[in-house]
């Protein structure tokens, strides 16, 4: 489990988080929603051990500033939003940085590297995120969209195991759905729930309040770099916590249960 | 078409036309991989290197054959029946350490080019860019300027070590100096030093320009065949001084080459991949700097090695640094001595400056890479 305790984050003379305590449990996903500049990807930053904040960090247990770089790749994989790259580097490339530099085939202390295995890993990596038969083109090349799902790729080869020496390991996505087709954002999502049903923890910035209702276990509602309210979709997301959350009122509907037939009245509107 | 399909065709986008029936997924997968193609094109430049470093030593104003150095070589004649005295001195006191340290000298820059390029993220950047090559300069200058009258003593001490400890020291003072300003909180902002670098280098310019101003006929001679850079001086003795420092930092550059691989993701993801980033750029500048300064001392300018190699090898092999980086620097040293070759037989006896050659095939040469392969690196 990932555990963010009294976090509070300074950038300059303002500060952008405000004790921030959450937790993320190994085998469920947490989706963490809010408004822009509401502190989703400081947060998100703050779990994955990149910037320096007050109060502790801690995932499976130990503080993460006890844990080298080359350990905690080990423990935890991250999604950023947005990749521009300067060399021409293929698909294959990309993906395999992730299992070179990282740890799902390298023993502790960072030898023993198995090449089959490595290419076995980011060919399935690669078939998993819709991408089977790129790896020969130029990331450059591929739209934004499929340029994230590399980046996808790359971050599951690094901890491909979701438990590993019983250890569960993290997916920490920042917007993994933001520029995908709705197929996509499905199989993306079905991919995340999928890593928790296998033992493993993901993390996700999601502003699909549809797709988080869907996916989440768990929802961390996010305003102004504090957390409002943390719980199962279903608990917290109702119409007053998106007025207060989101500055708008919105119905949160339910749809009715199975083979009950159900009247969308606007549909006379078109 | 990706402009470098161009080069490496069959192995970048096969034509579908040529792929058996049977590959399927395995041939897509294969698509993406040059790392057959870059151990291939490695032992071609060890053979390629070789050759050059034999024809270097072969090559010259004076005759001294092949078929005697090969007789010599190989033991079937003594020293004295196969050569002369003058010809034994030639090669072994004149040409050998030319080759030697054009090997050295021309791996250092190549090598220095492809690591700061990737530590920049910029497929432009380039020791000289960032200030430590005007440091190195600025160092000889004020040795050939001021030594002997300001640091007379000091300068009697060091003797022929003057000029090249002097550019070493610029290059490092250089470094220490970018490192102090665009470091803060431990944190090394490469916008920040980029820009200081082009500040310090302007500085480091306008004070050799005060020193060129009062620097009288003789120094001036002196300052432009430095500048222009040369392999002329070779010597044992200054091999002495900067092989270890260039094979040091060649040595430590494999190291590199994985965290320079990920930094091309970025700072953040490459921390995220488990590169302990922070000791990657300290200890990729302080090679960086030893490298060029030391290169720089014994050779003087010599322009487009650091730039224009590992470009060339980023279209035939990719970029991934480990092969980019012991690629680079077989064909710097492959490069720098022919280049050398050149400069010393086109005008026999007398020699141009290998920096102009360099210059000349260098120049147009990147510039005409730089038309070619504009979208691919994203300028």
């Amino acid at each position: 489990m990932i555990e963010a305790l009294d976090v509070t984050v300074r950038l300059g003379s303002k500060t952008v988080l405000h004790d921030i305590s959450l937790t993320a449990r190994a085998g469920a996903l947490t989706a963490i929603v809010g408004p822009n500049g509401s502190g989703k990807t400081t947060t998100m930053k703050a779990l994955a051990g990149e910037i320096a904040c007050d109060g502790r960090v801690l995932i499976g247990g130990e503080d993460i500033r006890s844990l080298k770089p080359w350990q905690l790749a080990t423990r935890r994989a991250v999604l950023p939003q947005a990749s521009v790259i300067s060399f021409p580097f293929t698909v294959r490339e990309i993906v395999r940085m992730g299992l070179t530099v990282g740890a799902s085939t390298t023993r502790v202390g960072g030898t023993s590297a198995d090449p089959g295995l490595a290419d076995r890993i980011a060919r399935e990596a690669l078939d998993a995120v819709d991408l089977g038969g790129f790896a020969g083109r130029f990331y450059q090349e591929l739209s934004g969209g499929e340029q994230q799902r590399v980046q996808l790729a790359r971050a599951l080869s690094q901890i491909w195991e979701p438990v590993r020496d019983g250890r569960p390991a993290f997916l920490l996505l920042d917007e993994p759905v933001s520029s995908l087709d709705i197929r996509h954002q499905l199989t993306i999502m079905r991919l995340a729930a999928d890593y928790c049903r296998r033992g493993g923890g993901v993390v996700a910035i999601m502003h699909d309040l549809n797709l988080t209702a869907m996916f989440a276990d768990q929802v961390v509602m996010m305003k102004e770099g504090r957390v409002v309210a943390a719980g199962a979709p279903q608990a917290i997301m109702t119409d007053g916590m998106m007025e207060t959350v989101f500055g708008c009122p919105m119905r949160v509907s339910v749809p009715p249960p199975a083979g009950i037939p159900f009247v969308l009245p606007q549909t006379t509107m078109a | 078409m990706h402009p470098s399909n161009a080069v490496t065709g069959d192995i970048m986008a096969p034509d579908p036309r040529r792929v058996s029936p049977f590959a399927g997924l395995r041939a897509d997968w294969a698509a993406g991989d040059r790392s057959r193609l870059a151990r291939l094109l490695i032992l071609v430049l060890v053979i390629v290197t070789s050759f050059a470093f034999g024809a270097s030593v072969m090559t010259g104003a004076a005759d001294a054959s092949v078929g005697n150095l090969l007789r010599w070589l190989t033991g079937t004649e003594t020293a004295e029946a196969a050569l002369s005295l003058r010809d034994r001195i030639i090669i072994l006191d004149i040409r050998l350490p030319r080759a030697v340290l054009g090997l050295l000298v021309g791996a250092a820059l190549a090598v220095s080019g492809a690591v700061m390029q990737g530590l920049f993220r910029n497929p432009l950047a380039d020791p000289g860019l960032v200030g430590v090559s005007a440091g190195a300069g600025l160092g000889a200058v004020l040795t050939i300027v001021l030594g002997a009258s300001v640091f007379g003593p000091l300068f009697a001490l060091v003797g022929i070590y003057a000029l090249p400890v002097a550019a070493f020291l610029g290059a490092l003072l250089t470094t220490f100096l970018l490192y102090r300003i665009a470091t803060r909180g431990g944190q090394t902002s490469v916008a920040t030093m980029l820009l200081a670098g082009v500040a310090l280098a302007a500085l480091a310019g306008a004070v050799t320009g005060v020193l060129i101003f009062v620097a009288d006929d003789k120094q001036l001679r002196d300052l432009t065949f430095w500048g222009l850079g040369s392999l002329a001086g070779a010597s044992w003795t200054k091999i002495a001084g900067a092989a270890p420092i260039i094979l040091l930092s060649l040595a430590v550059v494999p190291f590199l080459a994985r965290g320079l691989n990920a930094l091309t993701l970025g700072e953040a993801a490459a921390f995220h991949m488990g590169v302990p980033v922070q000791r990657l750029k300290t200890v990729a500048v302080v090679t960086v700097a030893a490298s060029t300064g030391a290169a720089v001392a014994v050779s003087g300018g010599i322009g487009f090695v650091g730039i224009v190699v590992p470009h060339v090898l980023r279209l035939l092999i990719g970029p991934d640094n480990r092969y980019l980086l012991p690629a680079s620097a077989l064909l710097g040293g492959t490069l720098l001595i022919v280049a050398d070759m050149v400069a010393r037989t086109i005008v026999p006896p007398a020699e141009l400056p290998i920096g102009i050659i360099t210059a000349f095939a260098g120049a147009p040469f990147f510039l005409w890479i730089l038309l070619r392969g504009r979208t691919q690196m994203g300028l």
